[in-house]
């Protein structure tokens, strides 16, 4: 049977490979070994090999549209009623996903050339964005719930490695520790679901278990358990409200690995949500909580945002917030609209962190209080975040317009209180971005931005090949699904979106910026500003509750173990001891006696003996 | 089988180093141990290459019952003979062995103090050790089982740290009242029955105990196998043991003595005392979760690098425990991948300490910090070996740990209301992992330098020897995090066998129509509706 299939496809198990063997080509730069090149050969290796994903990847798609989807499988574990199977799916979705992952992951290596021009531990960083890459192709491509669990557990780790990158660094200390955890209780908490699924199921397919579900005959509340462990990974990794605690602080990584995390990771952490969907439908709690967390992280992180003086930070929080909408969207079973959503958002906010990173990588600042009137030095820079912002909101027809418009059509009649939602993110974001659009490119310059030049070729290029990118947005939607024409949207939708866009707009280009009024006079102003700008107080309420929870029982539980549980052995021992010392001092000398005590020793231990083997 | 021709693989095995370690005082050396250690070096690479001959030429990993069998008449009024053989349980954690002391002996490198003696212990340890994975007479396995004792105490006596004393006295203090047991329960079963007494495994395993005996002799080797291993109450001479050891014997300690305790429980209380173990089982399973749990959290509170590894192994030991108790091939499976990969991973994490204690000569976590920036390959090596420790997936702790996860959550023989109660808590002990060897690693190699630290003592980056060593063990331990079936294949029949066993027991002792703790259903019928009734049974009643 396999030979029947074409080459690129049975060799199709190779994409998520391309990126790991990346890491191995590195290996010799990283550790040192060819010191006379310098780093530089590792970054044109791993770009070359994500050319090749890429490439084999097109190829796959044009057989894929042509004969229709293909699954591979093939046997990894087998042991007793464990089996493991690694099982790949080439759908023209998840094709697209992975042109969507290794074009994006191109374009950021580029980038990263230019913007990591003289980092010391260069092939270090490409080892790792190899490795990043080589999961999320995995993820992207999977179609076996373990596989995927595996891949995403190769995601976790890789941001803690990219997070901690330098590591010498204060503020990174705690950085790539919290992104660890927050992100391994999601996962442990998915690979419970996948242990109960394997039990109950016996299945990991995804094909699989669907099938499944419809026989399932669980119980309400091993399901409802079920669908909390299953969703906990995905919102682990996109940073829901209550697990987004990571975010601000991975954001001192590398600014590459922010461009691929905010736009790629997270589509890949909503991909696997999607994967689950139809498992979800176990478990009406779980949709239920996907709804409330997405609405919350939606409106709540577009708050944060604003409030946020970090130019990374500011455009994470957002992330979260569209991540928010699309979780939304996957709960209320609007499958092709997550996905439409998903794309847009993923290559405009690739394009504004490209364009972020430009900046900071000229001035050496994320500070948005110290930037300011770059506009007129980096044209290119300037005319990125631009289109990165408007294809990020529905201003003008580029791709988030149509998703955002194709989602308050489908939600509008049956839950207005969710399309307003969606618009007021939109609003929100909107105020945000010309918040910081006026904040950096415009105004009058500063000591850090006075002699600011344009970005360098290498960042430049992908840059602006993003910029078009995002620019036909809309026509490759069109092409992925076929996005109706603007009549097709009642005029009320229209009508509400525009005008959602249009108050964002005008509040955040009214809303004054001076840095004297920065700090409001009133004090509830500042309690909300404090409140936005330490996102809710969330690592304190945690520091507080869980950390200082497990932080006691660990110091409650270690002095019990060593005055308790070892105080015992220690007094047993001392008063053996001080008995061995008494006994010394009994010698009398007296042979009768010593016979005696062995007599009844022997005796009583016969005896006990006896009983013991009657 | 075992046919006289045969080259006997195991008893060489045995005997090879032992005798290697007589002649080391014949050994012509300038007094600083630079050729006694290419001695030793010699010595237990060639045990290992013989071990993995053993495996490679005599063993059939299909075949699920003993193997490789030697016998000679020893003193046979007493009915005692030499008699060893390897099977599914003992061959891979042979294998452990001697790969483990080859690498100590690399590890050992440095020591220059009383070089001669040192590694005449080290490579008895080796004899010993295997001999007590080889043997197949209880008797002689208590021999050996004691004769391991001796080298570790001298071992942590001599060359331990400051409070040597007081950690050598506990350990031996510890073991030999725990091996009090096993010779009460080896004469107990040997004698029982009448006749010629005969500590063979196989008689015993033949001979019909009753079920009260059975009982008694269980409840004691637990408690002797649960101060190896260790088990929670037992456990206080484990970090004062292991805080105190150098290197090379922490990897011992942690990579093949830990193992003893869990090869003990399943060659003696599953495989001779199935009856018992059908009602002991919960037990065991609480207790390894208790394990998780108690030592993770016991261990974040560590400020010392030495004890908070050592508690971590303590940690990882639930998992055994758990797989031992659940009743499933799967999850027994797991719990023996379990054994070998945390030798492999607790070999590498204290091999780490020893290494890193050579640079900062301080093991408290508060005196550390930055130390990343002068050491990268150190950096480097203790990131991976803590991702391995913390079960990362790709690497063979994880493959263990969600055997052992997958093998209990579909054992039959819980109720499901007791399974998800169990593995939501070794879940938070999974999370907890992380919580404190990543912290570790951030207070160690993370930030600013640590003037203080830099100030006094010069922190010099990884050498060969020292990659060398964490690369032999990486190897294995990303191969079966890859394709555990490398491993596992090794002992699948002999696991097989023990867990049908086990079932026939647990159906002959807890009969299907008793609604106790322990049940015969399949897991569906556990979350119909109706059956809310029957809750699990947390200690299994000693007495029908």
């Amino acid at each position: 049977m396999p030979t029947a299939l074409p080459l690129p496809v049975q060799l199709a198990w190779l994409i998520p490979i391309y990126g790991f063997l990346g890491v191995g080509l590195s290996l010799p730069w990283a550790c040192g070994w060819f010191r006379l090149t310098g780093p530089r050969p590792a970054a044109y290796l791993n770009i070359l090999v994500t050319m090749l994903a890429f490439l084999h990847g097109s190829l796959l798609m044009v057989i894929v549209l042509r004969d229709g989807s293909y699954s591979l499988s093939h046997d990894w574990f087998q042991t007793a009623d464990l089996q493991l199977r690694l099982s790949f799916e080439l759908s023209p979705t998840s094709l697209a996903s992975l042109e969507l992952v290794t074009g994006l992951s191109l374009l950021a290596q580029v980038f990263a050339l230019g913007y990591l021009d003289k980092e010391w531990s260069l092939a270090r960083f490409y080892a790792l964005v190899g490795f990043f890459e080589g999961a999320m192709a995995g993820v992207v491509l999977s179609s076996s719930l373990f596989l995927t669990y595996f891949l995403l557990e190769m995601l976790t780790l890789s941001t803690y490695l990219l997070v901690g990158f330098w590591y010498a660094q204060p503020l990174v200390v705690t950085a790539a520790r919290d992104a660890f955890l927050t992100k391994r209780v999601g996962d442990v908490l998915l690979l419970m679901g996948v242990v109960a699924l394997s039990a109950w199921a016996g299945v990991m397919t995804f094909e699989d278990l669907y099938s499944w579900v419809p026989q399932a005959g669980l119980s309400p509340l091993a399901g409802n358990l079920l669908g909390l462990g299953l969703i906990a990974g995905p919102l682990g990794k996109c940073a829901q409200f209550p697990m987004h605690l990571w975010l601000d602080e991975a954001m001192e990584g590398p600014n590459p690995a922010s461009i691929l995390r905010n736009s790629v990771v997270v589509t890949c952490g909503a991909l696997v949500l999607l994967r689950l969907m139809p498992i979800l439908q176990l478990s009406p709690l779980s949709l239920a909580v996907l709804v409330a967390l997405g609405s919350i992280t939606a409106v709540g992180g577009s708050l944060v945002a604003i409030a946020q003086a970090d130019i990374k930070r500011t455009l994470s929080y957002t992330t979260s917030a569209y991540m928010g909408l699309v979780f939304v969207a996957i709960a209320l079973q609007l499958p092709a609209i997550a996905l439409l959503l998903l794309f847009a958002h993923a290559v405009a906010k690739a394009l504004l962190f490209m364009s972020v990173g430009s900046v900071i990588a000229t001035t050496n600042c994320q500070d948005l209080s110290e930037l300011g009137g770059m506009g007129s030095r980096m044209p290119a820079t300037t005319l990125a975040f631009l289109v990165g912002g408007a294809g990020c909101t529905a201003l003008v027809p580029l791709g988030c317009f149509w998703a955002f418009a194709l989602t308050v059509e489908a939600l509008g009649r049956t839950a207005p209180a969710l399309a307003a939602i969606v618009l007021i993110t939109n609003s929100l974001t909107l105020v945000n971005l010309t918040r910081v659009f006026r904040l950096v490119f415009l105004g009058p310059s500063q000591p850090k931005t006075r002699r600011a030049p344009e970005a360098n070729w290498s960042m430049a290029v992908p840059m602006v090949a993003l910029t078009v990118l995002v620019l036909v947005t809309p026509w490759i939607m069109a092409r992925i699904d076929p996005v109706p024409g603007l009549a097709s949207f009642s005029p009320q939708v229209l009508g509400w979106l525009i005008l959602s866009s249009v108050l964002g707009l005008v509040i955040g280009s009214r809303i004054p910026l001076h840095k004297a009024w920065s700090r409001p006079i009133q004090s509830y102003w500042r309690v909300v500003q404090d409140l936005l700008a330490f996102d809710f107080y969330t690592d304190r309420i945690y520091r507080v509750t869980i950390v200082a929870l497990v932080a006691n029982l660990a110091m409650a539980i270690d002095w019990f173990d060593r005055r308790v549980v070892d105080g015992l052995v220690n007094r047993l021992g001392r008063l053996s001891l001080a008995s061995a010392e008494g006994l010394r001092l009994g010698v009398s000398g007296q042979m009768q006696t010593y016979v005696l005590t062995g007599v009844v020793a022997i005796v009583l231990l016969l005896t006990s003996m006896s009983w013991l083997v009657r | 089988m075992g046919s006289a021709t045969v080259f006997p693989w195991l008893s060489v095995s045995i005997l090879l180093p032992i005798a290697a370690a007589l002649l080391i005082p014949f050994i012509p050396d300038q007094g600083d141990g630079k050729t006694i250690r290419w001695y030793a070096l010699g010595v237990a690479l060639i045990t290992f290459l013989v071990t993995a001959g053993a495996y490679l030429n005599g063993y059939d990993p299909s075949v699920a019952g003993l193997q490789l069998i030697e016998r000679v008449e020893w003193v046979p009024d007493l009915g005692l003979a030499w008699s060893v053989g390897a099977d599914g349980l003992s061959m891979p954690l042979i294998l452990l062995t001697s790969f483990i002391t080859a690498l100590a002996v690399l590890a050992a490198w440095p020591v220059t103090f009383k070089p001669r003696l040192f590694y005449f212990l080290i490579l008895a340890m080796d004899g010993g050790q295997i001999a007590v994975f080889a043997v197949q007479d209880m008797l002689l396995f208590f021999l050996s089982w004691e004769l391991e004792l001796l080298p570790v105490y001298l071992l942590l006596a001599i060359w331990g740290a400051k409070k040597r004393q007081y950690a050598a006295t506990k350990f031996i203090l510890y073991t030999a009242g725990g091996s009090v047991f096993i010779l009460l329960a080896a004469l107990a079963m040997g004698f029982q029955g009448g006749g010629t007494p005969s500590f063979e495994y196989t008689t015993l395993a033949a001979k019909e105990f009753g079920t009260r005996f059975q009982l008694l002799a269980y409840a004691g080797l637990l408690i002797a196998f649960g101060v190896k291993l260790p088990i929670v109450p037992l456990h206080t001479w484990l970090p004062d043991a292991h805080g105190e050891a150098t290197a090379p014997v922490h990897m011992l300690l942690a990579g093949i003595l830990l193992k003893m305790g869990g090869y003990a429980l399943l060659r003696f209380n599953v495989q001779l005392l199935p009856d018992a173990h059908a009602q002991f089982a919960p037990l065991l399973v609480v207790l390894g979760v208790v394990n998780i749990i108690y030592a993770a959290l016991t261990s974040f509170a560590q400020r010392n690098l030495k004890r908070k590894i050592a508690y971590s192994s303590i940690s990882h030991m639930g998992f055994v425990l758990i797989g031992i108790g659940s009743f499933s091939a799967l999850g027994t499976s797991g719990a023996m991948l379990q054994m070998v990969s945390h030798g492999l991973i607790g070999a590498s994490l204290f091999f780490l300490v020893g290494a890193t204690y050579d640079r900062t000569h301080t093991l408290q976590l508060d005196e550390m910090g930055g130390v990343g920036q002068k050491m990268r390959k150190m950096f480097a090596l203790w990131t991976v070996c803590s991702l391995a420790s913390l079960a990362l997936p790709g690497m063979s702790g994880f493959v263990s740990e969600l055997m052992v996860f997958v093998g209990f959550v579909t054992s039959e023989a819980y109720s499901l209301s007791f399974r998800i109660v169990m593995a939501a808590l070794a879940a938070v002990g999974v999370i907890l992992t992380p919580i404190y060897l990543l912290s570790m690693l951030r207070e160690i190699f993370f930030g600013k330098e640590n003037t203080e630290l830099v100030s006094h003592t010069k922190l010099v980056d990884a050498e060969p020897r020292e990659i060398y060593v964490i690369s032999c063990l990486l190897v294995p331990i990303i191969g079966i995090g890859l394709y555990p079936r490398l491993m596992t294949d090794s002992y699948r029949a002999s696991i097989e066998a023990l867990v049908q066993r086990e079932e026939a027991s647990m159906a002959r002792m807890i009969p299907a129509g008793r609604q106790g703790l322990i049940r015969q259903n399949p897991p569906l019928a556990w979350i119909s509706p109706g059956l809310e009734a029957q809750r699990p049974l947390l200690v299994a009643p000693l007495l029908p």
